[in-house]
């Protein structure tokens, strides 16, 4: 079995950390290193995580710890507020939609009715002159408008932002 | 775009749910600036090593604490609490390194301070070294990164490294002795290589 540790690996490690390694450690030490494989390994990464540990020390450059917690204060405010807004935004919701389905249910009806008081009114009878009145065409410039803005205002409505 | 009207009452509302989100805080401002002070270099210097990317790692550490400050946790020691410190940090690079698969991880530049000139190192064999282990740390995979860092640079025992890593205490002695081998047969290469040019 490949041995993976050896029992000297905590003497190597304490002689790179403490940078005695390699002019200040005994030769036993150093021969012990030049013949184990583990330990040759622990000296070559070690030595390069410390010198390169150290120079990332020396470059980092963060934030207060006061930014920080500000940060992180105003960010969970925010949160808090957009889950506490969700439950309005629901109900706007929910109550623009019965304003629709109750608009739908009574224009409905409306236009039963008339159908019923009318029987011999037909679209295809109301003649092109009719149509080209002034009146008639500014109902049907404000129905085209309706169609356009309703969809428009109820997206403003019920967006968030 | 549009706002919507909002009562007094909604703002009073807002207002008590915005103070109570702080509270669920899991430490006081001056025990968090304490742990900060004392957490923060290291767990920079670590993301930056892992991710390769000192913007990313400034990010990533914003969010580290964000998150730890969110967590509902309670903590037995200074250790653990840093240790799960740590263990947010490499979740959070984790997920980056997940979103940007395919792209070229760029190693954390060699930069050398007026300290690096003063201390009486040899300044142009440090940085070829430092370039070395860039190109090194860049061909191994982020968990042999991690591990040897926390190992290495940072000086930590097998069980720290095995809460903050989210790992079996078992397995560390195995996985750190791969990576480091492979790490040294990387480094190994590349002294020879310059030796010799």
């Amino acid at each position: 079995v490949k041995a993976i540790e050896c029992p000297r690996e905590s003497d190597v490690l304490d002689a790179v950390a403490s940078a005695r390694w390699p002019h200040r450690v005994t030769q036993e030490l150093a021969d012990h290193v030049a013949s184990c494989g583990i330990c040759t390994d622990v000296v070559v990464v070690a030595e390069a995580m410390r010198s390169d540990h150290d120079a990332i020390w020396q470059q980092a450059d963060i934030p207060s710890s006061g930014q920080v917690w500000w940060r992180a204060e105003m960010r969970a405010r925010q949160e808090a507020i957009r889950q506490a807004s969700r439950p309005i935004t629901i109900a706007q919701g929910v109550a623009a939609l019965v304003v629709l389905a109750f608009a739908t249910v009574t224009g409905w009806f409306a236009w039963t009715w008339i159908a019923h008081q009318t029987p011999t009114f037909k679209f295809a009878n109301v003649s092109a002159q009719a149509l080209a009145s002034p009146l008639a065409a500014s109902l049907v410039v404000a129905l085209c408008a309706l169609v356009v803005i309703a969809p428009v205002a109820l997206y403003l409505v019920l967006s968030d932002e | 775009m549009f706002s919507r009207d909002v009562t007094f009452l909604d703002v009073e509302r807002l207002n008590r749910v915005a103070a109570a989100a702080v509270e669920t805080f899991q430490m006081d401002e001056d025990t968090f600036r304490a742990f900060y002070d004392r957490t923060a270099r290291p767990v920079w210097a670590y993301l930056a090593r892992i991710t390769g990317d000192r913007s990313l790692a400034d990010d990533l550490l914003q969010e580290s604490y964000y998150r730890f400050l969110r967590a509902e946790r309670s903590f037995t020691s200074e250790s653990h609490r840093r240790n799960y410190l740590y263990r947010i940090a490499t979740n959070l690079a984790h997920d980056r390194h997940r979103q940007t698969r395919g792209t070229v991880t760029v190693p954390v530049p060699a930069e050398h301070g007026p300290a690096a000139l003063t201390d009486g190192h040899d300044v142009a064999a440090d940085a070829e070294r430092r370039t070395d282990l860039d190109r090194a740390m860049a061909q191994l995979k982020p968990r042999e990164r991690e591990l040897l860092w926390l190992a290495y640079a940072h000086g930590s025992s097998h069980e720290e490294i095995a809460d903050s890593l989210g790992l079996r205490k078992a397995s560390i002695k195995m996985l750190l002795f791969r990576a480091r081998r492979r790490l040294a047969g990387i480094l190994g290469a590349v002294t020879p290589n310059r030796a010799q040019s």
